[in-house]
C-alpha cells in the first residue's frame, strides 16, 4: 500500500491507495510552525487503521523548503561565484556572504582566465570567521566545465559542514539561476535535513519500514536520500502534486486544461498528449529564478476566499484575500459566499452570505442575488482569460528551427478538469464560460495527496559533448568522459539515456517502467577556417512525471 | 534582480536547421554560441527583456519590398520567410507597444537584396529591413524612417531599394569598398535626382576602431538623424566590424557595439552579419542587447580583449577625423542630380551591372526614374540575368503623385504589348495592388 501525504499551506492530506483503490484519507489542519505535527497527526490516524507494515512507501510533499526561503528562516550561506565579463554578477547577489571571485570559463568550457586562489582564500577566511558553515560555490558555464566549482569545493571543504556545486543540479545554461539555486540549496540544507531526520524517527516509530519519497515541482519523486543533498528541489511540490492527483484520477489523453482552485488562488496546468507541461527554464521562488524543474502552472488571485468589490461599478474578485467567507465566520463578503447565494454552494452559514451579499449590492444600488452573479461571472471570466493566455504563451514559445516553426506542435485543450474546495459549486459557471468540456473528479477534494501517493521519480539529463575538445558531459550526474572525433549524435543519445537509467540504479530507486525520452538531440558541425573541426552535440533526455500505472486503475473515476 | 531600463523584445532565431553550405559562413553553427551565452547570461530572466518567436513573412509583404523573378516562391524558401518574419515580428512588438525596443536577432540575413531578386548574393536573398520597413508602411502608415546599417559590409541591397525614396534616409557605415565586398558604398552614391542626400555612404579604413566607429556616429549618422527628424530609427546590426571577423579587417570590439547601440538609440535593430561566431557573436549580441534595453554593459567584453591590439593607429583616427567633417557638410548639401546617370527627357536613367556572387549570376539593369517634382517618382526597371529574358518591372511608390500614378500603369501597359519582356510586375502602393504578367 501507498501513502501519501500532501503538507499545504491550510491543510495536511494524507491518502492511503493499495491495489483496490483508495483505503483510507485524512485532512488535518496545518500548524505552520511546526509541520511535522501535522504530518504525525495525519499518520497517528492513518497507519494504524492499515497496519504499519503493510506501508510499502510513503510520499510526501512538504512546503518546509518553500516556506524557510519565503520567510527567510534560512541559514547565512558563503557564496563564491566565478563570473568573469557579462552581466554584473552584483545583479544576483544573495546574503551576507556574497563574494565574486575572479576566472573566467567560456561558452565551449574554455578556461580564458584563471581562478584567483587567494581571493578565494580569503573569502573563505571571512566566511569562517563569520561562522558560515554551509556554502555554494558557482561557476559561469560549469556546466561546460567543472574545474572551477571542484577547485573551490576543495579549497572550503575542510570548514564546511555542507557545500553545494551549481553544476549538480542541472546541465542548463542559465548562471544566475544557478547561482540562487545552489545558494537556496546551502541556505535549506540543515533545516530540511533536521525535518527528514524527524520524519524518519516518527515514521519508524509507527513501526513503519516504508520507502519515503520527497515530491518536487515537476511532479516526480526523489527518495529521501536524494532531498537531503538537493533540499531545494523540494520547493512548489504542492500545486505539482495536485496536478499529478488529476492525472492519476482522470484518465488524461487529451490536450486538458487543469484547474486547482484553493482558498486564495486559483492554479492553472496544462497537459498535452496525456503528460503534463514543464516550465523550460526553472521555478521561481522569492522573486528568483532557479533552475528547479518544474510543471508550468500559472496562479492568479482568484480562490473561495477572495474578497468581493466594486469598483466604478465593476464587480471584481480578488486579488485580496479577505476570508475567511462570512458564512465561515468572516468579515468582508467572498467569492464562497456568492456561491452560497446563488445555491451553487451550501457551506456553513449561508444566512451570514446572503446578508453579506446584501449589504454590499445595497452600498452600490444593486441587490444580493445579482452581485452574487455578477461576482461569480467575474471569477470565472479571469479564470478563462488566464488560461487563454497560459495556452497563448505555451504556442507562442520560441522555436529554433524552420521545421518546429512550421510543424510545431499546438495545444488546443479539449478538456477542463476542475479540483480543489469550491470545485463543484463552480463547475456549472465553468461549464458556461468554457467551450471545452468541463469536468469534476469524484475524489477531488484529496487529490493533492492521491497525486504525492502515486508519483513516480523524475530525472533528467542534458548531454554536452565537443569532440574538437574530446570531452563529454553530463553534468547533472556527475559525468564526464573523454570522447574521440568520430563521436556522434546517436552515441550522445544512447550515452545520456545509459547514464540515466544507471543513475536510477545508483539511488536505488530502479523503475523498469520508466520511460527514458529524448526531448532534446542536436549535433552542430563545428567549422573553423573552412574546415570541419568537430562536433557540439547537445542531448537532453528526461524520466517525464508520470504515476504508477496498476494504481491507477484503481483510484480512477469518470470523469 | 535586473530591470530593464527600455523594455527589449528580442526575435530570437538562428535557423539551427538551415546553412547555405556545410562549411559557408552562413550554416547552422553560426548563432549556437551566441545562444549558450544569452542563456547563460540569463538574458530574458531580466525583468522587462523578453524573448519572442519570429512571425511568418507572405509573398505580398515580400511584395512591397522587391520585383522578385521568374516570381517570388522560385527564389525565396522558408527560411527567407522566416527571417523577413522576424524582423516584421520586431516592428509589430514596437508598433503595438510590446516593447519599446526590439532585435530581430535572426538569420539569414538581407543587406545586400537589392530591388530586382534573381537569386542570393552576399549571402542575402530577401531584405529582411525593407520587408519590415514596407511593412511599417503599409500596416502602421509610418512615414519618415531611418536605416543605419553598420555591418562591415556596403548595405548595397537596402541603398538601392530606397535609392529614389525622399522618406527613406538610409546611412552606411562600412569598410571602404576599395578593400571588400561588394566594392561600394562611396560619399558620391547620394540617392536618385529625387532623393538626393537620402542616401549616405560613410567609408571607413581598415583597421578602424571604436574610437573612430563612434566619432563618425556622433559627428556625422547622429546630427543626420538629428535633420532628418525619422519616426523610426532602425539599426542593420551586422556584427562583422568586429576585430576577430575572419573575412574583415575592422577593429570594432563588443564594448564598440554596445556603446555605438546606446548612443544610436535604435527602437529597432535587425542582425546582418559577423562570422566571428565563438569569438565575437556572444558577446557583441549581448552587448547589443543589454545596450537596447537599457542595462548597465561596462563588464561586457571579449575574454580575449586586449585594448592594445585594438586600439586605433593615429592615421586612421587622423583620416576618420577631416573625412567626419567633410562628409557631413556634403551630404547636407548633396548636388542637384547623381554622378552616374543621365537625363532623357521627364525620365533619369542609369545602366546597372549586379553580380549575384553566391548564385553566380550575372544581372544588367536600364532603370528609369520620373523626375516629377512631386512625388520620389515611379520607377521603370528593364532586367536580363544572364542570357534569360528581359523583365519589366514598375514601381509607383508610396505617396506617388497621380502623374507618376499614370505613367505607370502607362508604362506597365505599354510593355506588355511591346512583345520586348517575357515577364512584367507592376506594383501600385496607392492603388494598393501588385500584378504579375507572363506574356
Ligand atoms: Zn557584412
Ligand atoms: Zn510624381
Amino acid at each position: 500500500m501507498l501513502l501519501g501525504i500532501d503538507v499545504g499551506g491550510t491543510h495536511t492530506d494524507a491518502v492511503l491507495v493499495g491495489a483496490e483503490g483508495l483505503l483510507a484519507w485524512a485532512k488535518a489542519k496545518t500548524n505552520r510552525t511546526d509541520l511535522l505535527s501535522s504530518i504525525r497527526e495525519v499518520l497517528g490516524r492513518i497507519v494504524p487503521e492499515a497496519g504499519a507494515g503493510r506501508i510499502s512507501r510513503l510520499n510526501l510533499s512538504t512546503t518546509l523548503s518553500t516556506n524557510a526561503i519565503v520567510e527567510g528562516l534560512t541559514e547565512p550561506v558563503g557564496v563564491f561565484v566565478v563570473s568573469g565579463p557579462g552581466i554584473d554578477p552584483a545583479a544576483y547577489s544573495i546574503g551576507e556572504h556574497y563574494r565574486v571571485i575572479p576566472g573566467c570559463t567560456d561558452h565551449r568550457g574554455r578556461i580564458t582566465s584563471h581562478l584567483d586562489l587567494a581571493a578565494a582564500r580569503e573569502h573563505a577566511g571571512a566566511c569562517r570567521r563569520a561562522g558560515v558553515s554551509v556554502y555554494a560555490c558557482v561557476g559561469k558555464f560549469s556546466p561546460r566545465n567543472t574545474d572551477f566549482e571542484e577547485t573551490l569545493k576543495e579549497l572550503v571543504h575542510p570548514q564546511a559542514d555542507f557545500v553545494t556545486l551549481g553544476h549538480e543540479f542541472s546541465g542548463q545554461l542559465g548562471f544566475g539561476r544557478r547561482v540562487h539555486t545552489a545558494a537556496f540549496n546551502a541556505a535549506v540544507w540543515r533545516v530540511f535535513n533536521r525535518f527528514a531526520d524527524a520524519v524518519q524517527r516518527c515514521a519508524v516509530s509507527l513501526g513503519m519500514s516504508a520507502r519515503v519519497n520527497i515530491l518536487k515541482a515537476d511532479g516526480g519523486t526523489m527518495p529521501l536520500s536524494m532531498s537531503r543533498m538537493f533540499p531545494v528541489e523540494s520547493i512548489l511540490s504542492g500545486p505539482a502534486a495536485s496536478v499529478m492527483g488529476i492525472m492519476a484520477v482522470c484518465d488524461i489523453q487529451e490536450d486538458s486544461v487543469i484547474l486547482d482552485i484553493g482558498g486564495t488562488t486559483t492554479d492553472i496546468a496544462l497537459f498535452a498528449d496525456g503528460a503534463p507541461l514543464t516550465s523550460p527554464e526553472g521555478a521561481v521562488i522569492s522573486g528568483r529564478p532557479t533552475l528547479v524543474r518544474a510543471l508550468k502552472t500559472r496562479s492568479i488571485g482568484i480562490g473561495g476566499d477572495s474578497a468581493i468589490s466594486l469598483v466604478d461599478g465593476q464587480v471584481r474578485v480578488g486579488p485580496r484575500r479577505l476570508g475567511p467567507a462570512m458564512c465561515e465566520g468572516g468579515q468582508t463578503p467572498t467569492l464562497t459566499d456568492a456561491l452560497n447565494v446563488l445555491g451553487a454552494a451550501d457551506l456553513g452559514d449561508t444566512a451570514a452570505s446572503r446578508r453579506g451579499l446584501n449589504e454590499l449590492a445595497a452600498k452600490h444600488n444593486t441587490d444580493g442575488p445579482t452581485l452574487a452573479q455578477d461576482a461569480a461571472l467575474a471569477a470565472v471570466t479571469s479564470i478563462r482569460a488566464a488560461v487563454i493566455d497560459l495556452t497563448r504563451s505555451v504556442n507562442d514559445r520560441p522555436v529554433y528551427t524552420i521545421y518546429e516553426l512550421l510543424e510545431g506542435k499546438r495545444v488546443t485543450p479539449k478538456r477542463v478538469y476542475v479540483m480543489g474546495g469550491p470545485a463543484r459549486a463552480m463547475s456549472g459557471l465553468l461549464a458556461e464560460a468554457f467551450p471545452e468540456e468541463v469536468f469534476v473528479p469524484e475524489s477531488y477534494a484529496v487529490a493533492n495527496a492521491i497525486g504525492a501517493a502515486l508519483s513516480r521519480p523524475t530525472l533528467s539529463a542534458e548531454l554536452f559533448a565537443d569532440t574538437q575538445r574530446g570531452r563529454m558531459l553530463i553534468p547533472g550526474l556527475d559525468v564526464e568522459e573523454s570522447v574521440n572525433g568520430s563521436y556522434k549524435l546517436e552515441q550522445a543519445e544512447a550515452d545520456a539515456a545509459r547514464h540515466l537509467r544507471g543513475y536510477l540504479e545508483h539511488l536505488r530507486i530502479p523503475d523498469p517502467d520508466a520511460l527514458v525520452e529524448t526531448v532534446e538531440a542536436q549535433s552542430f558541425n563545428m567549422v573553423e577556417d573552412d574546415m570541419l573541426v568537430g562536433r557540439s552535440i547537445r542531448v537532453k533526455c528526461q524520466i517525464r512525471p508520470g504515476v504508477l500505472p496498476g494504481y491507477r486503475k484503481a483510484v480512477g473515476c469518470r470523469c | 534582480m535586473l530591470k530593464a531600463r527600455n523594455s527589449l523584445g528580442v526575435v530570437f532565431f538562428p535557423a539551427f536547421d538551415w546553412a547555405i553550405s556545410p562549411t559557408h559562413p552562413e550554416r547552422q553553427e553560426r548563432l549556437l554560441y551566441t545562444q549558450d551565452q544569452l542563456r547563460e547570461e540569463g538574458l530574458f530572466d531580466v525583468a522587462g527583456i523578453r524573448e519572442y518567436k519570429p512571425d511568418l513573412a507572405r509573398v505580398p509583404d515580400v511584395d512591397l519590398a522587391h520585383f522578385t523573378f521568374p516570381d517570388v516562391e522560385h527564389v525565396v524558401t522558408n527560411s527567407h520567410l522566416v527571417s523577413a518574419g522576424g524582423a516584421m515580428r520586431a516592428a509589430r512588438l514596437v508598433m503595438e507597444r510590446e516593447a519599446e525596443r526590439a532585435f530581430a536577432l535572426v538569420r539569414p540575413p538581407g543587406h545586400h537584396a537589392m530591388s530586382v531578386v534573381h537569386g542570393t548574393r552576399g549571402f542575402c536573398t530577401i531584405n529582411i529591413e525593407a520587408v519590415m520597413v514596407e511593412y511599417l508602411r503599409e500596416r502602421y502608415g509610418v512615414r519618415r524612417i531611418a536605416i543605419v546599417d553598420t555591418d562591415c559590409h556596403h548595405g548595397d541591397g537596402t541603398q538601392d531599394i530606397y535609392w529614389h525614396d525622399p522618406d527613406v534616409l538610409f546611412i552606411s557605415m562600412h569598410q571602404d569598398g576599395r578593400t571588400i565586398y561588394p566594392g561600394t558604398g562611396f560619399p558620391y552614391e547620394l540617392g536618385g535626382p529625387t532623393a538626393m542626400g537620402a542616401t549616405c555612404n560613410i567609408p571607413l579604413l581598415p583597421g578602424t576602431g571604436d574610437q573612430g566607429f563612434l566619432h563618425m556616429l556622433d559627428h556625422v549618422v547622429m546630427p543626420l538623424l538629428e535633420r532628418f527628424k525619422p519616426e523610426i530609427v532602425i539599426n542593420s546590426a551586422g556584427q562583422d566590424n568586429h576585430f576577430s571577423d575572419p573575412i574583415t579587417n575592422m577593429a570594432f570590439s563588443a564594448q564598440g557595439y554596445a556603446e555605438l547601440t546606446r548612443r544610436l538609440g535604435a527602437q529597432i535593430a535587425v542582425l546582418e552579419g559577423g562570422y566571428s561566431i565563438q569569438g565575437a557573436l556572444p558577446y557583441v549580441n549581448l552587448g547589443i542587447c543589454l545596450a537596447m534595453a537599457g542595462v548597465d554593459t561596462s563588464n561586457v567584453r571579449e575574454p580575449d580583449f586586449d585594448p592594445e591590439r585594438v586600439k586605433q593607429e593615429k592615421r586612421i583616427t587622423e583620416y576618420t577625423e577631416s573625412l567626419a567633417d567633410q562628409l557631413l557638410e556634403y551630404f547636407t548639401a548633396p548636388p542637384a542630380l547623381p554622378k552616374h546617370g543621365r537625363v532623357e527627357g521627364e525620365w533619369f536613367v542609369r545602366d546597372k551591372e549586379i553580380h549575384y556572387d553566391t548564385d553566380s549570376i550575372f544581372e544588367r539593369q536600364l532603370e528609369k526614374v520620373r523626375m516629377c517634382g512631386e512625388c520620389g517618382g515611379t520607377v521603370v526597371i528593364e532586367s536580363r540575368a544572364g542570357s534569360d529574358p528581359v523583365c519589366l518591372a514598375v514601381r509607383i511608390p508610396v505617396g506617388a503623385c497621380p502623374e507618376c500614378v499614370k505613367k505607370g500603369h502607362e508604362v506597365f501597359e505599354l510593355g506588355q504589348r511591346s512583345r520586348n519582356y517575357r515577364r512584367a510586375m507592376l506594383v501600385d502602393r496607392p492603388g494598393k495592388s501588385v500584378k504579375r504578367v507572363l506574356i
